[in-house]
C-alpha cells in the first residue's frame, strides 16, 4: 500500500484500500474471501452488498450499499445478513380479479400496513433515498398505484424489511402495488394486436429467409 | 493517445462517420476474438476440434472437484426438476414447471437474482410495431449473428416474443409507454437496437432487467412448490449409469457441507464467463460469471457451439478505475449519443452491431485516436450533446446512467464519458432444441449458458428475450420428464471416462473445475471441499 492508503474497519478487520476504492473492492483487495454479500459488483442494482457504515465522528450507522459506497478513513464496516422476513406475505397475482378488489387485497395481504408508527426507521435504511414511510402510508389510504411509483428504484435489498418493527415489509408491499399495477391495468394497443395477429396466423416467419 | 484536456477541446463533430472497414476486415483485425494466441482447440469432450478461448478450454478440460468416495453419505434432496441458477433464466423455468405441476428445487451459487439478468439495462426485444414482424425480428437476428445461429431456435425464440411480453405483464412487470399513450389501448415505448432495422426494443426505463427481475424473485418466493436454495453452487452433475443426467452435487457454503440433488430433470441456467476477463478485458458481468454450468455440461457429454465468440460491449467505463468495466447501456446510442475519437471525430455507425461498434473502438485506440485521462485510455461517449439535443434524458430516461456517473463523480450533462470495450456475453454456449434439451438425457439449458440464438454475436435486448422464451420451454419440457422413468444408479459414472480421455490426451487431473469465484475473491475452493470432507466423516 503507497502512503495514501485508506485506513478503515470492515466486520472486524483492520484493513487499508486504496483511494477511491468502493467498500466491496476494498474487502476483496485485502485478501478477504467473498462469497456472499456480493452480486452485481458495482451497478448498485441488485441489493445483495447491504452493510452499516459509521463514519469518523458519526454517532449513528447509515445503512448503504458496499459497491456503490467509497472508503472514508475511519470508517467502521459491517455487512449485514440476509435473513428471510419473519412472515411471508403471499398472495396469487392472477387471482386478484379485477381491480375494484386491489385496496381490499392491500389489507388482507400487509394488514400489518395500517399499524405503522411513523418511526421512519425503513426511510433511514433505505440505501435508495426512497420515501419508504410516506408510500406506505399512501397505500393505506388508498393512493395503491402512486405508492408503488415510490419504489421504483427499490433494488430489493430488504433492508426496510429488517427496519420495520411492524413487520410491515415495505419492500414486498412496494413489489405488490407495482405488481398489481402492471398485472391489472396495462394492456398496450399494439401487444395485443401482434398476438391477435400471431393467434390468426398472419406472421409467419420463413426459416430460409435471409442467406449469408 | 490524446490528452484528456486536449480531448475535451476538440469540437466534437456532428457529422456522419466515415464508412466503415468492410466489416469482416473490421472485426478480424480489431475485435478481441480474432486475436493472435486468442483461440485454441479443445482435445477432449464432446466438441473436441472446437476453438475456444484458452482460459476457458482449460476448465473445460479440467478435472472434477469430487469423485465418487466424496459424496458417498452425502444428504441428499430429491426432487422431480432441479434447476441450477436462479437468475432470469433459472426462475422463469422454475416458475413454468412448479406451476406445471412439478416439485421444483432452484438452487443458487449466489442469492436468488443477483445475476446479470437483474443488471440488463437496455430492455427486451419483441416485434410488436405495426410496420415490424417476427419475420425481420428473425432477419435481424440471423444477420447480426453472421448467420451462424441455429434457424429453428431464432424462429422459436422471435416468435415467443409478444406472448413473452404479455406473460412478463401478467407477473406484474411493466413497460414503458410512448410519450401521451393510455395505459389500456396505447403503444408501447419502442427504441431501435443496434443492428436492428426496425424499433423494436421495449424497456422499462434504463433497468428493464431490475424490473424484470424483481417481479420474477417475488413470483418464484410466492409460488408454491419451489424450493430455493442460496449460496449452493453446483460442483458437478449426478449421472446414472447410462449417461443421463440425474440431478447434481451442491456445496452448501453455509454449512459447509456436500448435498446431492437429485432429479429426473436438471435445467442449466448458470449464465456466463465474464469473470475469467479473457484477453485480460474488464466485464460488465456479475460477479459469479465464472462458466461452472459449461464446465459441468461438457463433463457430463454435452455439446457446445461457438463458444469462440464472446460479446464485448462497446461502452463499458474506462475511467475512473474503481469502476473499470462497468456498463454504459446501449440505451445512451439507441437515444442518439454519439462517439468520438480524441481528435472529435465520429468514427463508428454508433448503432452498427456491437462486435462491429467494439473493435471500432479498439481500432481508434490502437491507431492512435484514443483519449487518456489518468493512465485510462478511452474514446468519449458524447452525453453532453445528447443532453443539450434532449433535455431532460439523462434525469428522466437514463437513470442508471446518471447514478454510474455520480458515483464516478462527473456530470454527464457537462462531460462526456470516458468508454472503452468490456468484456459482457458469451455468444455461444450449450447446444439445445426448442425444447431447451441438450444431447444428454435429463439435461435442459436456457439463458446465457445456453448456445444457437445468437450466433456470433447477439443484438441488444435478444439475451432478455431468449432468457424468458426458453426458461418457459426449458421449464415445461423438465416438468413433463419426470413423470418417464426415475433415474437408478445414481452416482458420478461419467468421471472415470472423463479421467481416462483427459489422461490419454495428455492432460493433467490435477487442474480441477469449476473455480466458483474469481481468484481475487480468495476463496479457497479446496480448503471448503476438505471441511465438507471432514464433516462427513
Amino acid at each position: 500500500m503507497t502512503d495514501t492508503a485508506i485506513p478503515l474497519t470492515f466486520d472486524g478487520h483492520a484493513i487499508t484500500a486504496a483511494p477511491g476504492a468502493s467498500l466491496l473492492q476494498a474487502w476483496t483487495a485485502a485478501g478477504l474471501p467473498l462469497t456472499e454479500n456480493v452480486g452485481c459488483m458495482g451497478q448498485g442494482v441488485c441489493g445483495a452488498c447491504r452493510v452499516l457504515v459509521r463514519r469518523e465522528g458519526q454517532r449513528i450507522a447509515e445503512a448503504a450499499l458496499a459497491c456503490e459506497t467509497r472508503v472514508e478513513a475511519g470508517m467502521q464496516v459491517a455487512f449485514v445478513e440476509h435473513f428471510p422476513a419473519r412472515r411471508a406475505h403471499a398472495y396469487d397475482l392472477a387471482a386478484l380479479g379485477d381491480s375494484w378488489a386491489a385496496l381490499c387485497a392491500v389489507d388482507a395481504v400487509f394488514p400489518e400496513a395500517k399499524s405503522c408508527r411513523h418511526c421512519g426507521g425503513c426511510d433511514a435504511a433505505c440505501p435508495k433515498g426512497i420515501e419508504v414511510q410516506k408510500a406506505v402510508n399512501l397505500a393505506v389510504e388508498g393512493h395503491v398505484f402512486a405508492a408503488g411509483a415510490h419504489f421504483d428504484h427499490c433494488v430489493m435489498c430488504n433492508l426496510c424489511v429488517a427496519a420495520c418493527p411492524e413487520d410491515i415489509a415495505p419492500a414486498h408491499l412496494g413489489q405488490f402495488l407495482r405488481r398489481m399495477s402492471a398485472s391489472l391495468t396495462l394492456r398496450p394497443g399494439d401487444l395485443l394486436l401482434r398476438l391477435a395477429q400471431i393467434e390468426r396466423g398472419q406472421q409467419p416467419i420463413d426459416l430460409d429467409g435471409p442467406q449469408p | 493517445m490524446i490528452g484528456w484536456a486536449d480531448a475535451l477541446a476538440a469540437p466534437r463533430s456532428a457529422a456522419a462517420p466515415p464508412p466503415n472497414l468492410a466489416k469482416d476486415e473490421l472485426l478480424r483485425r480489431f475485435h478481441p476474438d480474432h486475436a493472435d494466441g486468442a483461440m485454441t482447440r479443445l482435445v477432449v469432450g464432446a466438441s473436441a476440434g472446437q476453438p475456444c478461448p484458452g482460459a476457458l478450454a482449460e476448465l473445460l478440460q479440467a478435472n472434477a472437484l469430487v469423485g465418487d468416495a466424496d459424496i458417498a453419505g452425502s444428504l441428499t434432496q430429491d426432487a422431480e426438476v432441479l434447476v441450477i441458477g436462479a437468475g432470469g433464466a433459472g426462475c422463469v423455468a422454475a416458475l413454468t414447471a412448479a406451476r406445471a405441476g412439478a416439485r421444483v428445487l432452484l438452487v443458487s451459487k449466489l442469492r436468488m437474482g443477483d445475476g446479470n439478468t437483474v443488471m440488463a439495462e437496455g430492455g427486451i426485444q419483441a416485434a410488436v410495431g405495426a410496420e415490424d414482424s417476427l419475420q425481420r425480428h428473425f432477419d435481424d437476428t440471423l444477420s447480426g449473428g453472421h448467420f451462424r445461429a441455429e434457424r429453428a431456435l431464432v424462429a422459436a425464440m422471435v416468435a415467443d416474443g409478444p406472448d413473452v411480453i404479455r406473460w412478463l405483464i401478467q407477473q406484474g412487470m411493466s413497460f414503458d409507454l410512448a410519450a401521451g399513450e393510455e395505459r389500456a389501448g396505447g403503444r408501447l415505448l419502442r427504441k431501435k437496437p443496434g443492428g436492428a432495422t426496425a424499433a423494436r426494443l421495449l424497456s422499462y426505463r434504463d433497468y428493464t432487467g431490475l424490473e424484470l427481475m424483481r417481479v420474477l424473485r417475488e413470483a418464484v418466493l410466492l409460488t408454491p412448490g419451489i424450493t430455493v436454495l442460496e449460496r449452493h453452487p453446483a460442483i458437478e452433475l449426478l449421472s446414472d449409469p447410462h449417461g443421463a443426467c440425474a440431478g447434481a452435487v451442491l456445496l452448501d457454503l453455509e454449512r459447509r457441507r456436500l448435498v446431492l440433488a437429485r432429479a429426473g430433470a436438471t435445467v442449466l441456467s448458470t449464465g456466463g464467463a465474464g469473470r475469467l476477463h479473457l484477453a485480460g478485458f474488464p466485464t460488465s458481468n456479475h460477479y459469479g460469471a465464472t462458466a461452472d454450468g459449461l464446465v459441468l455440461a461438457y463433463r457430463l457429454g454435452a455439446r457446445l457451439r461457438e463458444i469462440e465468440s464472446f460479446q464485448y460491449h462497446p461502452t463499458g467505463i474506462a475511467w475512473p478505475p474503481h469502476l473499470a468495466g462497468t456498463l454504459i447501456s446501449e440505451a445512451a446510442r439507441a437515444a442518439g449519443a454519439t462517439m468520438h475519437n480524441g481528435l472529435g471525430q465520429r468514427f463508428v455507425d454508433e448503432l452498427a452491431p456491437r462486435d462491429v461498434v467494439a473493435a471500432a473502438v479498439l481500432r481508434e485506440l490502437a491507431d492512435g485516436h484514443g483519449v487518456e485521462r489518468d493512465g485510462c485510455a478511452g474514446v468519449l461517449l458524447d452525453t453532453p450533446g445528447l443532453e443539450a439535443a434532449q433535455p431532460g434524458i439523462l434525469k428522466e430516461r437514463l437513470v442508471t446512467l446518471s447514478q454510474l456517473a455520480a458515483r464516478a463523480g462527473f456530470d454527464p450533462a457537462q462531460e462526456p464519458c470516458l468508454i472503452r470495450p468490456t468484456l459482457h456475453y458469451q455468444n455461444g454456449g450449450i447446444g439445445i432444441d426448442a425444447a431447451g434439451r441438450t444431447a444428454v438425457r435429463g439435461l435442459l439449458c436456457a439463458g446465457e449458458a445456453s448456445g444457437g440464438l445468437h450466433g456470433l454475436n447477439r443484438l441488444m435486448g435478444n439475451a432478455l428475450l431468449e432468457l424468458v422464451a426458453f426458461g418457459r420451454r426449458a421449464g415445461a419440457a423438465a416438468a413433463e420428464s419426470p413423470r418417464e422413468e426415475r433415474p437408478r444408479g445414481i452416482g458420478l459414472h461419467h468421471l472415470a471416462d472423463w479421467e481416462r480421455a483427459l489422461v490419454a490426451a495428455g492432460l493433467p487431473l490435477t487442474v480441477r473445475a469449476p473455480i466458483l469465484f474469481p481468484a481475487y475473491g480468495n476463496v479457497d475452493v479446496a480448503q471448503l471441499l476438505r471441511d465438507a470432507a471432514r464433516r462427513a466423516a
